[in-house]
């Protein structure tokens, strides 16, 4: 009985056997020929990696091939908070981490202590020596990154032409802003497969496009003339305590900016912590009244009109002239003066009545086409508009305030244009500060020619404007201080009252001079203009110098006939 | 009346099962192959010398076997105890002496070469079970004989368990119950010790490790950690259902060679994902038959074995080779937790070649000297 038991009883087990096989067999079947193939794609999808490979950054250089912004290669400090936390050292690795990098080690530890997340910035853009120290503490968890960051040589010189990149490398201001699509390249890309380590397989890459490197920006300024710009502008704000300076030189005949400086100015390299004041580009983001520099554009215009000569006798009521109920005074009492006069000594009577001849509505026509109240598109950011209401919202005496360059804003760029037309024969050119584009391998994508927006003044009108404008610095005039030797200037200057509260402020001005030079075939256009200059404010006695010495040292590094046979 | 087999040799050599030798032998050549495999990372030249090793463990096996056959059964059931005696002084002196690997104390190395008493415990157990419960003088019915069985069993279960390792000691566990069942055992002495071993579950969870308490909740939700402990898991799910019909072909399993399937494991307790990979289901089905062939063999044997002694050992070695290839598949289709099983005869390991093998002579003796003449 107990044999016929066991045989039973073996059979039960081959046939629990047989059955456990059959479900593995069953199993195994539908594990390989499972028809959905999701495990395939799970394959291929542990398998793949997307890697993007970033473009350098292109650089920004001037004139003469000098590099004014350039990537140095960095490296990102990273952590991964869950290893950190979870190998229960994240107080010692916080301790290390932030005396080498000199952060508080508090705040450190809080952001290492989030073991729900597995990618921490320790700290961004460190110098690869510091990385190489912070690699050989060989703390777990902790990672290097490779990246680049943008680095500015020469520190505050042309920060506010050059701008600067945030964080994620995108151009904020400047240049670096305006050309940020040339400047910013486009990323490769590599489609690979892992192995199980993650590391790369590269006989198995299946997608490889290099990046488009990001191209070079020439610009039209030149260094050294930066320089002396900005060494005179620093000299000046320190001698008359002025609340900022700024100054532009472009070049006549083709609109190229060969300097463009505002201070206060800012280290680019350090731009987070500039001030707004500091990174306000005043010479073409500030509207001011221009004052007498003004007389300029409406002199221009009445001539071009013909309601003046240069030879005809103006009035100018010894020095105080009551017009509409309101008193215009002379900063000197003349009885008589030529036109050509008014100008040179500056008469706001004079000016004021010349207005008057021209009429409102010729005046403001003429304005307009001097581009004023209008941005002259220079590539930059933050270029001002300037202020010019519409003539049927002019007051009675508005044409002869604005005649004096009140009741009127623009900016220096606008200013320095409107003499520049005039030194250019009558055309208006469109300012730029970048003169080309070059590919990584030299060829030129972008080339920048002078490009003409407007013709306000005829020919002739603005030669005999210019021999007008020579006179002003000659012996009697407002701005003998701006001539130097060897090179005659024409200019004009202005010394303007600020508007304060419902008036115009006794003891703060704005003093610019605007020039071009040489004056018989003016090549470069030059404007100063000091804010709030203590205790002198006339144009002439505080830009017109400065006005000088920027001319005077600009002709020992400039060539004067670049840019003639443009037009 | 059976009379001693007084025959030569090579007349017992005659009677052997030679499909069981077939079976064997082929999925030893299988083995070394995708042992082979498993170590090859893309490099003739680099591979890991595993499955020459494994060729020498494979002709001893080989050997072991031949010489098992040819030994009365009876004589090693007479020495049962001493067997398991010495099965169980080896498991000691592995605690005292052992070569930890990888947090288990399980490998005993003299003059260089490394075994697992483990595995030696468990043929020793099947000799010892067979013995004490196939002599016909007692009464398999008792309550006394299920308990001095289970407590039998019990010694090398605790000694293995607490190396650690669960693999092999759950292997005793159904070795103890198939045999009690075919050894005569009622029912329901039988069902009762099931619910026992039921209740006493919760218990067991806490004597587990933390590293095995998550193989086994990864195995219920691999999901939970798919880069972590639920990784082998997938990675052999993966390189499985990867395979298809056909494989992709030897040496060009991906999920193997670019290191998806933990190279330390590969060889060892995932060859069969390897296979699966490179030989599709062509290849892991062929594997299971030829499993097949030897548990059918062995339990043929059993059927028509004289003594119930020896009923007893044929069906002892069925179970424990089904246990582990069904354990170590079933782990890499992903129907059991991650265990340490290795698939016998086909992984890489000596110690269970040999020792397996020698389970297979017993068999095979057991077939010679029942024969009558």
């Amino acid at each position: 009985m107990i044999r016929g038991i066991q045989k039973w009883r073996i059979a039960a087990v081959i046939l629990f056997i047989a059955a456990g096989t059959g479900a593995l067999a069953v199993r195994l079947f539908f594990l390989h020929l499972g028809g959905d193939g999701r495990l395939r794609q799970r394959v291929e999808l542990l398998r793949r990696a997307e890697i993007e490979l970033l473009p350098s950054r292109g650089r920004i250089l001037d004139r003469t091939g000098n590099v004014l912004a350039v990537n140095v290669a960095m490296k990102n400090v990273c952590a991964d908070p869950y290893v950190i936390a979870r190998s229960g050292h994240s107080r010692f690795v916080a301790y290390h981490l932030a005396r080498a990098l000199g952060l508080d080690p508090r705040s450190l530890v809080v952001r290492l202590q989030r073991p729900g997340r597995r990618f921490a910035y320790v700290k961004r853009r460190i110098p690869l020596e510091q990385a190489d120290t912070i690699a050989r503490m060989r703390l777990h968890g902790v990672f290097m990154e490779d990246t680049t960051a943008r680095y500015y040589p020469l520190g505050e010189l042309m920060c506010h032409v050059l701008g600067f990149v945030n964080m994620e490398e995108t151009g904020c201001a400047g240049v670096e802003l305006t050309y940020d699509r040339f400047l910013r390249g486009s990323g490769g890309l590599v489609v690979t497969q892992l192995d199980g380590r993650r590391r790369e397989l590269y006989h198995r890459r299946l997608v490889e496009m290099p990046p488009f490197e990001g191209m070079d920006v020439y610009l039209t300024l030149d260094m050294r003339a930066q320089y002396i710009v900005e060494e005179a502008l620093r000299k000046a704000l320190e001698r008359y305590r002025a609340r900022g300076a700024w100054a532009i030189v472009q070049r006549v005949k083709t609109g190229e900016i060969v300097a463009l400086a505002s201070l206060p100015s800012f280290d680019l390299n350090r731009y987070r912590t500039a001030s707004e004041e500091a990174m306000l580009n005043r010479a073409i983001g500030y509207i001011y009244e221009p004052g007498s520099t003004f007389k300029v554009a409406v002199l221009a215009a009445a001539l071009n009109e013909g309601v003046v000569t240069p030879e005809d006798v103006v009035d100018c009521e010894g020095g105080a002239w009551w017009y509409r109920g309101k008193v215009l005074h002379d900063h000197q009492a003349y009885d008589r003066l030529t036109v050509a006069d008014v100008l040179k000594k500056s008469s706001n009577i004079g000016a004021a009545k010349v207005a008057l001849r021209l009429g409102e509505e010729r005046l403001a026509r003429y304005l307009r086409g001097f581009n004023v109240g209008r941005r002259l598109g220079i590539d930059l950011p933050g270029e001002q508009a300037g202020i010019l209401r519409e003539p049927d919202q002019w007051s009675a005496i508005s044409a002869t305030r604005i005649a004096i360059g009140h009741e009127v804003g623009v900016t220096s760029l606008q200013m320095l244009n409107i003499l520049c037309c005039i030194a250019n024969k009558g055309l208006m050119l469109r300012p730029h500060v970048v003169s080309m584009v070059a590919d990584t391998d030299g060829s030129v994508i972008y080339r920048a020619v002078p490009t003409v927006i407007g013709h306000p003044i005829d020919r002739d009108t603005a030669q005999v404007m210019l021999a007008l404008l020579r006179r002003v610095t000659e012996a009697g005039g407002t701005g003998v201080k701006a001539a130097i030797s060897g090179c005659p200037v024409a200019g004009k200057t202005g010394t303007a009252q600020k508007p304060i509260c419902g008036g115009y402020s006794r003891s703060d001005y704005i003093a610019s001079f605007v020039g071009v030079l040489p004056a018989d075939d003016p090549d470069l256009g030059i404007i100063v203009v000091v804010d709030t200059p203590q205790p002198l404010h006339a144009g002439g006695r505080v830009a017109a110098p400065v006005f000088a010495e920027i001319a005077q040292e600009l002709l020992g590094v400039l060539d004067l006939g670049a840019g003639r046979g443009y037009l | 009346m059976t009379r001693r087999s007084s025959a030569t040799g090579w007349t017992r050599l005659r009677r052997f099962d030679w499909m069981i030798m077939a079976a064997a032998v082929a999925l030893m050549g299988v083995g070394i192959c995708f042992i082979y495999s498993a170590s090859f990372h893309g490099d003739p030249l680099r591979v890991a010398p595993y499955y020459r090793k494994q060729l020498v463990w494979d002709g001893l096996g080989l050997l072991v076997c031949v010489l098992v056959g040819m030994t009365d059964y009876r004589r090693i059931l007479r020495g049962a105890w001493a067997w398991y005696a010495l099965a169980v002084g080896l498991l000691l002196l592995a605690i005292v002496a052992g070569v930890s690997v990888r947090g288990a104390q399980r490998w005993l190395c003299i003059l260089g070469v490394c075994v697992q008493p483990a595995e030696l415990a468990k043929i020793a157990l099947v000799v010892v079970l067979a013995k004490y419960l196939g002599s016909g003088a007692r009464r398999v019915t008792g309550w006394r004989i299920v308990l001095t069985a289970a407590l039998i069993t019990a010694l090398p279960f605790s000694l293995i368990f607490r190396q650690p390792d669960l693999g092999t000691a759950a292997a005793l566990i159904p070795l103890l119950l198939v045999l009690l069942y075919v050894g005569g055992v009622p029912g329901r002495v039988l069902v009762f010790l099931c619910i026992l071993g039921l209740l006493f579950a919760p218990l067991g969870w806490l004597a587990l490790d933390e590293y095995q308490k998550n193989r086994i909740l990864f195995f219920l939700d691999p999901g939970k950690d798919p880069l972590g402990a639920g990784w082998n898991k997938i990675q052999s799910e993966i390189a499985v259902g990867s395979g298809g019909l056909w494989g992709k072909g030897f040496l060009k399993g991906t999920q193997n060679i670019l290191g998806f399937l933990p190279r330390s494991v590969a060889p060892t307790d995932f060859i069969f994902s390897v296979i699966a990979e490179e030989a599709g289901f062509v290849g892991s089905a062929a594997i299971l038959a030829l499993y097949l062939v030897i548990l059918s063999a062995c339990l043929r044997t059993a059927l028509s074995a004289r003594t119930v002694s020896g009923k007893l050992l044929c069906v002892g070695v069925a179970v424990l080779l089904f246990f582990h290839v069904f354990v170590n598949v079933g782990m890499t289709v992903g129907l059991f937790p991650i265990t340490g099983l290795p698939l016998p005869l086909v992984s890489y390991g000596g110690s269970v070649t040999v020792a397996l093998m020698a389970g297979l002579g017993m068999v095979q003796s057991v077939r010679v000297f029942s024969v009558r003449i």
